[in-house]
């Protein structure tokens, strides 16, 4: 608990209305999109640098956590305050304080919102390339901090490749600026990228310097549907190999599917197997070959269609049925563990007959979606947490999983973080030289450790 | 309806996953999550589960939302967040009790000629003497700050006749009625159930709802939705003894008081074996179409059955003129434009996500010809929420604010929409931006076109 004397100087830093410590206040900042609770002390709502800067310094003499959180969309624990203490909520910091078309360059707060910033940019004809899943409600702090991935990373890249500076408060309160406005630059360390995906572990984000690139000309879509799974995995690594540089290449398991009310407006014809979304931008007159060449892989694959989708509507529904699933799972059981595994291309198939084969022997129903052209997939292990049987279960098929993945040379996780819900596995995957490294810097920059405690170790 | 604890099924629905966050009108506004669907829905969980009480806080939280069902359009799982958060208010009237004036005002409503009639036509006599006159802008302001209304708040005047009393005193059987410049060609007469609207060979007979901001502010949208049901053909009759939809209450969480209006609404119209029963107010069709079924749902299955055949009647107007009376047809022959005047739409919530009618409102305006511009967003809520913009009207005023610039940047001359209480938020947004934009009800738009 914080001591009335922590409130007093915490209210005189951000605002007295900028401090909440209600229960019921509290109770809203104490989850994220893993749907667990912790509930914190207070929650504080910085207005600026100086703010940030201030709580954490006041932490390091005080000795209290403090967890930052943008819009709470994470599926790994990451902004989850899981030793109580501060949430510090960006959610008042979010202005885009530029855009500069000519050097492609945007310097934005972090509570801003990604969809927000993309509206901003579609305007001057620009985009920001990562774009989660959840871009629609999730902020910029959260995608660096996190570093984001989401379908258009197969061909553009994840959030650490867009991000070229930084003005980040360390957790002893120290303000930094790191990197360039230029798109390239390498004058010592490369501060930039060690922030880029440190889960909120290392400091906390309060301006943000973007690259941005011109609005493709055009975009096909395809949707590919295939009664059995693997072949559609098989195809993914075709078409990453045949040189056409889809922008989106999106593998769904029909259990994803038929959990989300956009299904309704599809006619899958197939109650099994799986669906690829594949999607190809650039100049026009080079669509119809690249999407030629998409088709035939399919095809070749064993694909049972393949549809060039015709109409803005059906593009539109087809991702928002995509987007829809993580949170439609929930039709199927009540919790979920989320996996975000990523193996290597050529393994993708098999990896997914061995999560059948898991899946078979103990009875459990896994749902497995994500961006399959990457090697990445969500393997969503679905249960009854209050089911001991089911939940011991799901433990031994989420090992299972990690050890497979690893096996086969992938990582854990391609894109939502360790945060609290993969710590155990890191050490499992990290050299453990490297790790001791991590731990080292971690160390260094917190040396109280108050900044988001009980995450990635 | 439902009880609060009837509704853990859905709440267990809720996996925060945060994609409410991106359409919630008070998220965005206040920037917190508590403002969120899945703040609220928290809130309520922890509520059942023992965790916290029905405190201030919790009740203010509960407060901080439009009904507007922007939430549960875009929710994976479609978990109905409107009405949860009205059980959750209802729950919290079972612990503290329904305020004073709000269970004076309901329970008077039952009666339309009772003492709520009455008083409100005595304010609509003493209005001037507190308000002054912003008619330039559609409203009066008032002179000194009330309680609940500040002295920059635009309000609409109280009609000086009201509707159902204009509808009541025609002289049978008399070509033409004028009421504040509006004339009602046809040929109206007045028989025991009201006045009806007749002429020729007319089959399909339609009831009218007045509805509250209809009959005692803005009348003349009352008259032009006459005119023009009775131009796409229809038989009319504004049935005597109706009054409040019952939206009021529901939005407050009060069940009771909205169960007994509903059931005196539904003798009323039940009598005349209507084809169609009609509102020029989204917010009332909707409560007539898909909340009396609920607040009468445990009455049994003769109530079922009554229920059920006059909500399968009611239509709103927009949709009713479109697809049953073909109007665009009738108005077919109306083919020059007004010139070039720009329309925005704006969608009223309760019509486009209540309802899920999005089309006909738009091919009225054009029918009425006009072009259209699109503001950025019309589906998102103008922040009235009934009583809402009473209790929290600074929120209000800021949701409004956003749409008002909305407006405004399309350029366009008039803004139309299809409910009064949208118009009266509108016109007090536009009015605090200096925006010349005029707010008009579609049906307005139409009968000025045939004029």
């Amino acid at each position: 608990m914080l001591s009335e004397s922590v409130i007093r100087s915490l209210q005189g830093i951000a605002g007295i209305d900028n401090v909440l410590t209600s229960k019921e206040d509290r109770l809203c900042y104490a989850y994220d999109a893993t749907n667990q609770i912790f509930l914190p002390d207070a929650v504080v709502f910085p207005s600026n640098v100086e703010d940030v800067s201030k709580v954490l310094k006041l932490a390091n003499t005080e000795r209290f956590y403090v967890t930052p959180r943008g819009a709470g969309t994470g599926l790994s624990g990451g902004s989850i305050p899981v030793s109580g203490g501060v949430v510090l909520s960006l959610e008042r910091m979010r202005r885009i304080l530029s855009i500069d078309k000519k050097n492609l360059i945007a310097v934005v707060e972090p509570g801003v919102v990604n969809f927000e910033l993309q509206m901003e940019l579609g305007r001057a004809g620009l985009f920001f390339p990562p774009e989660p899943t959840s871009l629609r409600y999730c902020t910029i702090g959260g995608n660096i901090a996190e570093c984001a991935g989401g379908p258009r990373s197969v061909k553009y890249g994840v959030t650490r490749d867009y991000v070229t500076g930084l003005e980040v408060v360390l957790p002893t309160g120290e303000i930094m600026e790191t990197g360039t406005q230029t798109v390239k630059g390498v004058t010592g360390y490369d501060l930039t990228r060690l922030i880029v995906g440190s889960e909120g572990t290392l400091g906390i984000v309060t301006k943000a310097t973007l690259r941005l690139l011109p609005f493709p000309k055009a975009v096909n879509t395809i949707l590919a549907i295939f009664n059995d799974e693997c072949a559609a995995g098989n195809a993914a690594a075709e078409i990453m190999i045949s040189g056409v540089k889809p922008s989106a290449v999106e593998f769904m398991d029909m259990t994803s599917v038929k959990c989300t009310r956009e299904s309704e407006r599809f006619d899958f014809q197939v109650d099994s197997g799986a669906l690829l979304l594949i999607e190809l931008d650039g100049e026009r007159e080079s669509l119809d070959r690249r999407s030629g060449v998409v088709r035939d892989i399919c095809l070749r694959e064993g694909a049972a269609d393949v549809r060039m989708l015709p109409s803005k509507k059906e593009v539109k529904d087809i991702w928002w049925l995509r987007r829809a699933i993580s949170p439609s799972l929930v039709k199927i059981r009540p919790d979920k563990i989320v996996n975000d595994v990523v193996v290597p291309l050529s393994g993708v198939s098999d990896f997914l007959q061995a999560v059948r084969k898991v899946e078979k022997e103990k009875g459990i129903i896994m749902a497995c979606f994500g961006h399959a052209g990457e090697g990445n997939i969500h393997v969503n292990i679905l249960l009854d947490k209050n089911n001991a049987e089911e939940a011991g279960k799901a433990k031994e098929v989420v090992d299972y999983i990690i050890n497979m993945t690893i096996g086969l040379g992938g990582t854990i996780s391609g894109e939502h973080g360790i945060g609290m819900t993969k710590r155990t596995f890191a050490g499992m995957e990290l050299h453990p030289v490297a790790y001791e490294v991590m731990k080292k810097i971690k160390g260094v920059l917190d040396p109280n450790g108050i900044l988001n405690p009980g995450k990635i170790f | 309806m439902k009880k609060l604890a009837d509704y853990i099924p859905d709440l267990s629905m809720c996996v925060r996953c945060g994609t409410c966050r991106s359409t919630c009108p008070t998220l965005i506004t206040l920037g917190r999550e508590t403002a969120s669907a899945r703040g609220k829905l928290s809130l309520i969980d922890a509520y059942i589960r023992g965790e916290i009480e029905l405190s201030d806080t919790f009740v203010k939280h509960i407060s901080e939302c439009l009904l507007c069902g922007a939430c549960q359009q875009s929710c994976p799982n479609s978990i109905p967040v409107p009405e949860i958060i009205m059980a959750a208010r209802a729950e919290v009237i079972n612990d503290r009790g329904l305020p004073l004036i709000t269970s004076a005002i309901m329970k008077g409503l039952r009666e339309p000629d009772g003492f709520v009639g009455k008083t409100l036509k005595l304010a609509s006599f003493a209005q001037r003497v507190i308000f002054k006159d912003a008619s330039h802008a559609g409203g009066m302001q008032s002179r000194l700050p009330l309680p609940y209304i500040t002295d920059e708040r635009l309000v609409p005047p109280l009609a000086k006749r009201f509707f159902m009393d204009i509808v009541e005193n025609v002289i049978p059987a008399q070509a033409g009625i004028q009421t504040d410049g509006l004339i009602l060609d046809s040929c109206f007469r007045r028989n025991d159930n009201g006045l009806e609207a007749s002429s020729g060979e007319k089959t399909t007979k339609v009831g009218f709802f007045a509805g509250c901001l209809i009959n005692y502010v803005m009348p003349d949208i009352g008259l032009a939705s006459l005119k023009v049901l009775e131009k796409a053909g229809a038989v009319v009759i504004v049935p005597r003894g109706q009054t409040c939809c019952g939206m009021p209450a529901i939005s407050m969480g009060d069940f009771e008081d909205a169960k007994a209006l509903a059931l005196k609404n539904l003798e009323v119209f039940e009598k005349h074996n209507f084809d169609f029963i009609t509102t020029s107010c989204a917010t009332c069709t909707d409560g007539l179409k898909n909340k009396f079924r609920k607040l009468l749902d445990d009455e049994g299955p003769e109530m079922k059955r009554r229920v059920d055949d006059l909500c399968s009647k009611v239509r709103d107007i927009t949709d009713l003129l479109v697809n049953e009376l073909k109007l665009p047809a009738a108005m077919s022959d109306l083919k020059n434009s007004t010139g070039g005047c720009v329309v925005t739409y704006h969608d009223p919530c309760h019509l486009r996500r209540g309802l899920g009618i999005k089309d006909e409102p738009r091919e009225l305006i054009e029918i009425a010809g006009f072009d259209i511009k699109e503001m950025k967003h019309p589906c998102r809520c103008c922040g009235l929420g009934g009583s809402f913009s009473i209790t929290n009207y600074d929120l209000s005023s800021e949701i409004n604010r956003l749409k008002a610039e909305d407006i405004k940047g399309t350029g366009a001359e008039i803004a139309a929409t299809a409910c009064p209480g949208c118009m009266v938020q509108l016109r007090d947004g536009l009015h605090k931006l200096n925006a010349k934009v005029e707010v008009k009800h579609i049906v307005e738009l139409l009968a000025d076109r045939i004029s």
